[in-house]
């Protein structure tokens, strides 16, 4: 499938740039730092925590927040979605910006494929390279499963829920691509759509507002409760939704381009 | 040195393709760019076999056609047909049925000069046994075996323009598109090149190649068009000997325009 042919050279243009390989080991340099102070914190509390009648226990308070800062309320290094929202733009950024600049685009074009392929293709690659990134971040806290009692239910609800937000950002990252002519606006503005999907309800919030169409529309609403360990299908679908959005106006542009020149 | 990229066992590639005339033909084709219009009502005929040669000064329409022809840009009005197919309906069918070289010979840099015949092959639905025997084959024909390895980043000019040559040949495609295909390709390269586009026309393929130099015409074409601000001035026959009057012609429609604009 031509899809895939372009998920395996999108692919490999992620591998071999050196961008993806230093964003990768700094990211997984700090996670391993967040997640030393994090088990500091765990062990320095582990005899009051285990006096309590169903206390968070080693998924709750290291595994999880490994993987997010939302619930962490404490002012450690970021979590994997915190630092994805600053490094998935930069990952992002030469998807299709840097195909224009370079005049490769119209290759891709000329090969018969339609623009939901070449975007799609892309994103697919993308993806491949975020599950890759998780399934290491993970590693780390799992590096502990076999002297700890691990929440696997939890675990796997927060795995998902960052998978999904992971997704979202690099949805909108080749989206941001798609738009924009060089990859550096494309990360800027990558960058700012996601700050902006995740503090737009910090006003509700500041407030004491729960609810609402604000509170809906923010990602952090529907991220913790995933992390939380709570599956819930209107969650799944504003992630899900929130993808569509991102890559059917992504497709659109790149459409555009072949009717525009 | 037999004629530069030709070698005798790699004549196969040009096996004869069964005759489905006409390869191409435009109907009015039409497109402006920049708010004004690039190609007006541009109509052409382009059989299996024959090598066109679309010629034109600087901002003609040339490149503007051959993109259209190729599918990377939609003509605003008019109709493209492939293989007697409706091209704009049906634009897979560049996969297999066209190859392009744009001017300047885009690359990605990051890839090797294999990886990119593999990533163009992939990309046209070729796998395994057959586009390892395609690439091998087109490697050795363009001579760029012993770079095989080598990132496109760091090609010269004219070794980036004979990868984008192989690449448009890989698939063996009924239509081959070039836009100023002997750019910084040195003499040997160049007679080398037309070599090929002889071997590929007698095997078949139709040729459409946009060019500043008349002499590539004389050499190569067996047909030649000019364009003059988006418009189809001059489309007839070409024989090797007629290079003084392709010359005047080309000169008289430039300089006519240039007079009118004045």
């Amino acid at each position: 499938m031509t899809l895939f042919a372009v998920t395996r050279l999108e692919l490999r243009r992620l591998f071999v740039r050196p961008l993806g390989w230093i964003i990768g080991a700094l990211a997984l340099a700090e996670l391993g730092w967040r997640f030393a102070l994090l088990l500091q914190i765990f062990l320095l509390n582990q005899v009051r925590l285990a006096a309590l009648p169903d206390g968070p226990g080693y998924t709750d308070l290291v595994a999880v927040r490994v993987l997010s800062s939302f619930i962490t309320g404490s002012p450690l290094p970021f979590g994997l979605i915190e630092l994805a929202l600053l490094l998935v733009p930069l990952l992002t950024m030469s998807t299709l910006a840097s195909e224009r600049s370079a005049g490769t685009l119209p290759l891709l074009f000329a090969s018969g494929l339609s623009a939901a392929r070449i975007l799609l293709g892309k994103y697919l690659a993308v993806l491949i390279w975020l599950a890759l990134w998780l399934a290491l971040a993970l590693a780390i806290p799992m590096s502990l499963a076999h002297g700890a009692t691990l929440d696997w239910g939890k675990l796997v609800a927060a795995t998902l829920g960052t998978f999904l937000a992971l997704a979202v950002l690099g949805a909108i990252g080749v989206a941001c691509s798609a738009f924009a002519s060089h990859p550096a606006v494309a990360a800027v503005a990558a960058l700012m759509v996601g700050l902006a999907l995740t503090c737009i309800n910090l006003g509700a919030q500041l407030a004491g507002v729960s609810n609402g169409f604000i509170n809906w529309l923010a990602m952090n609403t529907h991220e913790e409760t995933l992390l939380r360990g709570l599956v819930s299908s209107a969650d799944i679908v504003w992630f899900l939704l929130a993808i569509a959005v991102a890559l059917l106006l992504g497709i659109q542009r790149l459409a555009a381009d072949r009717e525009r020149g | 040195m037999s004629n530069g990229w030709g070698h005798p066992d790699n004549q196969a590639m040009n096996a004869p393709k069964p005759a489905l005339p006409p390869v191409l033909q435009l109907e009015d084709v039409g497109r402006q760019r920049a708010g004004r219009p690039a190609v007006r009502d541009l109509s052409l005929r382009l059989e299996a076999g024959q090598v066109l040669g679309l010629l034109g000064v600087n901002g003609a329409g040339k490149s503007t056609t051959l993109a259209m022809i190729a599918g990377a840009l939609r003509p605003d009005k008019g109709a493209i047909r492939l293989q007697g197919q409706d091209f704009l309906e049906h634009p897979e069918l560049a996969r297999l049925a066209l190859g392009w070289l744009p001017e300047g010979a885009p690359l990605w840099p990051e890839l090797t000069v294999r990886e990119h015949l593999d990533a163009h092959g992939q990309l046209r639905g070729l796998r395994g046994a057959d586009l390892n025997r395609l690439r091998d084959a087109v490697l050795e024909r363009l001579e760029l075996k012993d770079l095989a390895r080598r990132l496109a980043g760091v090609l010269s000019q004219g070794q980036r323009q004979r990868l984008g040559l192989a690449c448009a040949l890989l698939h063996r495609p009924a239509l081959l598109v070039l836009d100023e295909p002997a750019n910084a390709l040195d003499p040997i390269q160049v007679v080398a090149l037309r070599g090929l586009l002889r071997e590929l026309a007698a095997g078949g393929t139709a040729v459409i190649l946009s060019t500043h130099q008349l002499a590539e015409v004389t050499a190569v074409c067996d047909r030649v068009a000019i364009l003059h601000e988006g418009t189809l001035r001059y489309d007839a026959p070409l024989h090797a000997d007629e290079h003084a009057a392709l010359e005047k012609t080309f000169f008289d429609i430039a300089m006519a325009g240039r007079t009118q604009a004045a």
